[in-house]
């Protein structure tokens, strides 16, 4: 490490005269010949540790500012901290270095490096703008529609729509605060028609079955009950969703602390991910049979159950931020239902009754349901797919970083 | 000349650090145009808006450095392909850590074509311009920089052979960290400023700080061969370690970064400018070539401490037995000389007195026990409250580390004091030999100079005589902008940019862009002479160049045109 050649010389040094005052009484450095050590001339580095005259004078700098040579990645780091501190080249100089980057240096290379326990970040806690009760927050969805069904039941007639149609507006605004805050938190941002994609999705739900199944007999007699038993189920799942949510955000987090690799984290979420969607489907299920117990309705497992996973993925993949998927997926099964509707309706047209045939088929085989579950299966299983590829990805559970 | 300025947090906001010395040069320099190009550290800081401009800031365009939305552009395979080479090679050059300076610390004459060094030293740089060429022409940078592609290219690159030891270690929110970064670091890549109507149409980059300032005048240079200049008043890379958190393996990437930034910055700069010789030093060691290191002293306004009396009298008002202590509120760490060096004091000059100016970081106890001297009312006053009390010391004393320049030094040589101080820094270079350097962290040396100037009143005259006379030679504001004039000029002169100007038949016009082209009102304008300055006899309008009489011959009558135009 001994360098020689012609010295760095600051630029000061036509400033600094040979006869700058310094105190007559400051005995501390040895340096006589001030500023003019460094003109030129080619000097050593450092002398051998054995020299007589003194200890190694680096080694009590080095107890003095252990700690910093240990955390430090870098000589220059160092050096930095050093000059903080207020050594300069001709405080090195005592040291036996010519300047402060060489004593650096030599300070990096004697000190062994720490090696620290791995600490998570401060403030990689919950992301900001967490609502702390969202996990409360998500039965208030399930506390309105159980007074609504009850409100229903209880009276007769005109207050019956009338309780019904406050009923359905305050659940459709609770569904709306419990998926505000918490886990299943969209950005804010374009959303690309998810918004009225879901509404047809809901209301082919609430009425298609009905309208689909009159209009392969001979078409709509008039108005007809709707099957509010899907939509109700749907409705109740939203707090086993919003669960289901938090735990894959909780445990990401854990993992993406955890981990040493990428692809270590995508394996320890992938399991977990496809745990959660067959346990919340399981759930959903059970939902419907109970809501068609209860109103005594079909459960049109088979529609409503697609559905319900087609929006339950649809969801999180927007919050993770592909948008774009989500609603394109979204679409699809919307159009699709919208299609088989009109294919049927056009079937009356003169001369284009083999419209009707596929949808008449497949409804005879395994009646009305079969619609929603064709065009709601595929793309949810499309979606199943993304978002096993992107829901393990590192960066996706990645918090926001905090401002430097 | 059109000069870009390029700031970072500073010129023009009001809350910028460093922004007053960019005001002096931009007002100081009225005879140029200047476009600023201001990145915003902060929402806040944009919201507290600018400092009035003079008219010859011409044009002035932010971009905010703290947000960055993403342009909805999705790249092909093709795009996806050509980023993760950039990327790699980035991300490559960063983890492989290194020494900073090929040729290394010495200087020793630059790495030859095609040697190992001068690829590694390339490939930073080559790797950045890749990037931004890829920002030009698809867009989406900001998209793919935050992808998870990215975060795998760091962590291959981070297990690869050869990588720094800190980088084998990180973890996953550790990559994630660094990722997020490096995200914010190069988002200046992503902006619209380089084309032909933006940094494509100046003569010369101005670069206020170094590091991620820098970093649009390293691309103008590239697409554009505009030069640039790097202007330092503090180390950015030391400016980093010292702020530096984080687990080590972030802070050993982030460091590696700034420091290849800061390397590939000054070998593209054509002149690099330190204020000082300690900020000089750290240059070196970074790479610059020395024979493009200017050193350009900060000014300080001398009219704020011009009190238009000689320093005599200044002195004759101060009273004699007490010491100003000044430059406490950016000291970090070392405040202990000043309480034991004043009780060393007081033992021998029972009558001395002390005051600070200015609050102390820890606060005035930190720094007096009570018991001894007085110390002034350190509070947040006024400048005119801390100027009174600086004059009424009659040694002025500072003690402990300042970060950057001393200018409360300066503005004590101003005052015509004697100076004690502690030799950190760039303190012995302002101070020369001008008044008294102690060495950092002797009390007792610091005590002894003080006493020796209380009990010598015309050694504190001659002191301060000559400090006046140093300050008044090179720190004032006006030497600071004429020798940016004068580096401008030569730089402009070495590295000239083509543009070549047509005349009407399409043939280049020489001398079309002269250096300083700039005159200061519209001379295409009907403006009559004594506006313009001209002599009083040229009221009207000129008349037509009258034909010779010999041209008279041929049978036309010399025709004296009373009205003509003023033609250029």
């Amino acid at each position: 490490m001994n360098e020689r050649g012609h010295a760095a010389v600051p630029a000061g040094t036509g400033l600094r005269t040979a006869h700058s005052e310094r105190p007559a009484g400051g005995g501390t450095t040895t340096h006589a010949d001030g500023g003019d050590t460094k003109d030129g001339g080619v000097e050593a580095a450092r002398r051998p540790t054995g020299s007589s005259d003194s200890a190694d004078p680096v080694k009590a700098l080095l107890h003095r500012h252990r700690d910093l040579c240990e955390r430090a990645v870098d000589p220059l780091e160092i050096a930095a901290r050093l000059e903080a501190h207020g050594m300069n080249d001709r405080a090195a100089a005592r040291f036996r270095h010519r300047d402060v980057f060489s004593l650096a240096e030599e300070l990096y290379a004697r000190v062994p490096r720490a090696d620290e326990a791995w600490t998570p970040e401060r403030g990689a806690a919950d992301p900001p703008g967490a609502h702390a009760g969202w996990a409360v927050l998500a039965l208030l969805p399930v506390v309105l529609c159980t007074a609504t069904v009850a409100g229903t039941h209880l009276t007769e007639g005109r207050p019956r729509l009338a309780t019904a149609a406050v009923g359905a507006a305050a659940v459709l605004l609770g569904v709306r605060a419990s998926l505000r805050r918490g886990p299943l938190r969209a950005p804010a941002g374009p959303r690309g028609g998810t918004h009225v994609w879901t509404c047809w999705l809901l209301g082919y739900a609430l009425c298609g079955d009905g309208v689909l199944s009159s209009a392969l007999v001979g078409g709509p007699d008039g108005p007809r009950t709707p099957a509010t038993a899907p939509v109700l189920a749907l409705t109740l799942a939203c707090a086993p969703a919003l669960w289901c949510a938090g735990l894959l955000a909780a445990h990401a987090r854990r993992g993406l602390a955890a981990s040493r690799s990428l692809k270590e984290f995508a394996g320890s979420v992938r399991p977990l991910l496809l745990g959660l969607v067959a346990v919340w489907l399981c759930a959903l299920i059970a939902l419907l049979a109970l809501c068609g117990a209860v109103l005594h309705q079909p459960a049109a497992y088979v529609g409503a159950g697609s559905l319900g996973a087609l929006l339950l993925l649809a969801r999180f993949l927007t919050v993770h931020g592909r948008t774009r998927v989500s609603s394109a997926a979204l679409g699809v099964a919307g159009a699709a239902e919208a299609t088989a509707l009109a294919t049927v309706l056009a079937g009356r047209l003169p001369g284009c009754s083999f419209l009707v045939v596929p949808v008449e088929s497949a409804v005879d085989l395994w009646g009305p349901g079969v619609v929603p579950g064709l065009a709601c299966g595929p793309a949810a299983l499309v979606l199943l797919i993304q978002a096993t590829r992107t829901l393990t990805r590192a960066s996706a559970h990645a918090s926001p970083p905090r401002s430097p | 000349m059109r000069i870009g300025l390029l700031t970072e947090g500073g010129y023009p906001y009001v809350s910028g650090e460093a922004g007053l010395w960019c005001d002096h040069l931009v007002r100081g320099l009225g005879q140029h145009e200047f476009d600023v190009y201001a990145l915003s550290r902060s929402e806040r800081q944009e919201d507290e808006g600018w400092t009035p401009l003079p008219p010859q800031v011409t044009r002035v365009r932010t971009a905010p450095l703290w947000t960055a939305v993403d342009d909805g552009v999705v790249h092909g395979r093709r795009t996806r392909r050509r980023f993760a080479e950039a990327y790699g090679e980035l991300v490559t050059a960063v983890c492989a850590g290194g020494p900073l300076a090929w040729p290394g610390p010495l200087n020793r004459a630059p790495a030859e074509e095609g040697t190992d060094e001068a690829i590694e030293a390339d490939r930073f740089g080559n790797a950045l311009h890749a990037l931004a060429e890829l920002a030009r022409d698809e867009g989406g940078l900001v998209g793919a920089l935050r992808s998870e592609a990215a975060v795998r290219t760091l962590e291959r690159a981070c297990r690869a052979p050869g990588a720094l030891r800190a980088a084998g270690v990180a973890r996953v929110p550790d990559l994630l960290t660094v990722t997020a970064h490096l995200e914010r670091l190069l988002r200046p890549l992503s902006l619209d400023w380089y084309g032909a109507d933006g940094l494509g149409s100046v003569d010369l980059c101005h670069a206020a700080a170094g590091g991620p300032a820098a970093l649009p005048g390293l691309l103008a240079r590239r697409l554009s061969g505009i030069p640039l200049l790097v202007t330092e008043y503090g180390a950015h890379l030391r400016a980093h370690y010292l702020e530096g958190a984080g687990n080590t393996p972030v802070r050993a990437l982030l460091a590696s970064f700034h420091g290849r930034l800061t390397a590939e910055v000054y070998r593209q700069a054509a002149c690099v400018t330190a204020g000082d010789a300690h900020i000089r030093r750290w240059q070196e060691r970074c790479g610059t070539d020395r024979a493009g290191i200017r050193t350009v002293h900060p000014g300080v306004t001398a009219s704020r401490t011009d009190d238009g009396t000689e320093s005599g009298e200044c002195a004759d008002h101060a009273d004699p037995y007490t010491v100003v202590g000044v430059g406490l509120t950016e000291a970090a760490g070392d405040l202990t000389p000043l309480p034991h060096a004043f009780e060393e004091i007081r033992r021998s000059e029972p009558r001395a007195r002390l005051r600070i100016v200015g609050a102390p970081a820890g606060g005035p106890d930190s720094v007096c026990s009570g018991r001894h001297g007085e110390h002034g009312d350190g509070g947040e006053d006024g400048e005119d409250a801390a100027e009174a009390r600086t004059a009424a010391g009659a040694v002025v004393v500072l003690p402990g580390v300042v970060e950057g320049f001393p200018f409360d030094l300066v503005e004590a040589m101003y005052r015509g004091r004697a100076t004690v101080s502690t030799d950190v820094g760039a303190v012995a270079e302002v101070v020369g030999d001008a008044g008294l350097v102690v060495p950092p962290c002797d009390h007792r040396a610091l005590a002894e100079a003080c006493v020796a100037l209380l009990r010598d009143p015309g050694r504190r005259a001659r002191l301060g005589a000559a400090a006046r006379v140093r300050a008044l030679e090179l720190f004032t504001v006006e030497r600071n902008v004429a020798a940016f004039h004068d580096i401008y000029l030569e730089i402009i002169s070495r590295f000239p940019v083509r543009r070549p100007v047509a005349d009407e038949a399409g043939e280049p016009l020489p001398f079309g862009v002269p250096a300083e082209a700039h005159l200061p009102w519209r001379w295409t304008q009907q403006l009559s002479p004594p506006l313009l300055g001209g002599p009083r006899w040229a009221v009207g309008t000129p008349s037509g160049a009258t034909r010779p009489v010999w041209a008279a011959a041929a049978g036309q009558t010399p025709a004296l045109r009373g009205t003509g135009e003023a033609t250029r």
